[in-house]
C-alpha cells in the first residue's frame, strides 16, 4: 500500500518535471480540461446582467480569460473582435472572462478602448479554479456546440491558431450534432 | 523485489522539478540578500535588497510604460523610531517580446537591487528594529502573464549607542 503511494507521488512528481521542462522550452502543454464537458457557471457582466454558460448551449464558444495587466491578453483583443465579426453569423460566440480585482470600472474602460464587441464577465477566481486553476493568462478554451472542450491554449496563441481552434469547434460540433439525435434535438 | 522499486521511487523523487516548480503557486522573484544596516541615533543609512528573478520570467519595472500594466513597488512598515526616507528603484530595462514585437517594454528580468534611505529618530534607544515589508509585482513569461504576487520580507535595523556611532549617514 505504502510502495503504491510512493510510486503515485514519484509519478506525479515525474509529471510535474516533464510539464515544467516543456513549459521551459516553450512548448504548448497539452490541458486536462480538454476532451471534457465544459463547466458551467455563471458570472456577472460589464452591463450588471447575469451570463450563464449553459444559455450559450448550440453555440461554439470561444472562452477567454484575460485580465487588464496582461499584456499578452491585449494583444489578442483585436484578433479576438475580428474573428467574432467573421464567425458570429456561424453561431461563434467569444466569451472573454476577466481575472482582474482592479475593478468593474477600470475592466469597463479597458473594454471600451479595446472597441470590445463580445460579452466580458467578472470573475473572481472560481471558474478559473474550474477550469483548471487557470493562472496563466491568457488561457482559451474552445467549446463545441454540445458543450465539450475541444482544444485549448495556455498563453497567447496567434491569430491564424485562434482561427484554427474555432475552425475545429465548428467541426466537431456539427459532427456531433449529427450523430447525437438526442443532444440537438434537446436545443430545438 | 520491492527494495528496488521503493529505491526506484526515491530516485525519481529526487528529480528536480526545476526553476517552474509548481506553476501558479510558486514566487516569481526571490530575495537574494539585505544589506546589513546599522544607524547612529538620529542618523540615516541605506539598506540595499538584492532580488533574483527566476529565469525566464520578466516583471514589469517600477515605472511601465503602460498605465494598465501593474509596477513594481516595494512597500515597508518601519515601527515608530525609525523613519523611511525613500526607495530608490533601478530603471527598467527596454526589451520587446514575442507577444507584442513592436512594443518596448520596461521590465526587469535576472537580478536587481532596490535601495531604502532610512533614519533613526533621534529619540530612539539601541536595539535591533524589524522593518516588515513586501515586493509587489506582475510576472510574465515570453508568451503568457501571471497573476500579481507579494513577496514578504523583513529588514533588521540595528540602531547603536551614540558614542558608537559608525560612519553611516
Amino acid at each position: 500500500m505504502v510502495l503504491v503511494a510512493v510510486l503515485l507521488f514519484a509519478a506525479s512528481r515525474v509529471a510535474q518535471y516533464r510539464t515544467a521542462r516543456a513549459q521551459e522550452r516553450g512548448e504548448a502543454i497539452p490541458n486536462a480540461m480538454n476532451g471534457k464537458q465544459a463547466p458551467d457557471f455563471a458570472l456577472e457582466t460589464l452591463d450588471g446582467s447575469k451570463l450563464k454558460l449553459a444559455d450559450l448551449r448550440g453555440k461554439v464558444i470561444v472562452l477567454n480569460f484575460w485580465a487588464t495587466w496582461c499584456t499578452p491578453c491585449k494583444v489578442e483583443m483585436p484578433w479576438l473582435i475580428d474573428l467574432q465579426k467573421q464567425y458570429g453569423s456561424r453561431g461563434v460566440q467569444i466569451v472573454g472572462i476577466a481575472e482582474d480585482d482592479s475593478g468593474k470600472e477600470k475592466i469597463a474602460a479597458f473594454a471600451r478602448e479595446m472597441q470590445v464587441n463580445y460579452p466580458i464577465l467578472l470573475d473572481e477566481g472560481d471558474v478559473a479554479d474550474k477550469y483548471g486553476n487557470i493562472e496563466n493568462l491568457p488561457t482559451t478554451f474552445y467549446i463545441s456546440r454540445n458543450g465539450m472542450i475541444v482544444e485549448s491554449a495556455s498563453g497567447i496563441a496567434g491569430k491564424p491558431d485562434i482561427d484554427a481552434a474555432i475552425q475545429k469547434a465548428l467541426g466537431a460540433g456539427v459532427g456531433e450534432v449529427k450523430t447525437a439525435g438526442a443532444v440537438s434535438k434537446e436545443r430545438q | 523485489m520491492k527494495t528496488g522499486w521503493i529505491a526506484l521511487a526515491c530516485l525519481l523523487l529526487l528529480l528536480p522539478v526545476s526553476a517552474q516548480e509548481s506553476l501558479g503557486t510558486k514566487d516569481y522573484v526571490k530575495l537574494l540578500s539585505v544589506s546589513p544596516v546599522s544607524l547612529g541615533s538620529g542618523k540615516s543609512g541605506t539598506v540595499s535588497l538584492s532580488f533574483r528573478i527566476v529565469p525566464g520570467f520578466h516583471i514589469n519595472s517600477n515605472k511601465p510604460k503602460a498605465e494598465y500594466l501593474i509596477p513594481t513597488t516595494l512597500k515597508l512598515s518601519p515601527p515608530t523610531d525609525i523613519s523611511l526616507a525613500k526607495i530608490t528603484y533601478p530603471a527598467g530595462q527596454e526589451e520587446t517580446f514575442p507577444f507584442a514585437p513592436d512594443e518596448k517594454m520596461s521590465v526587469y528580468a535576472g537580478d536587481f537591487v532596490l535601495t531604502a534611505k532610512v533614519l533613526a529618530i533621534g529619540s530612539v534607544h539601541p536595539g535591533t528594529y524589524r522593518v516588515h515589508g513586501e515586493l509587489r509585482y506582475q510576472a510574465c513569461d515570453k508568451s503568457a502573464c501571471y497573476p500579481p504576487r507579494s513577496l514578504p520580507l523583513n529588514i533588521d535595523i540595528r540602531v547603536q549607542r551614540a558614542a558608537h556611532r559608525r560612519g553611516y549617514r
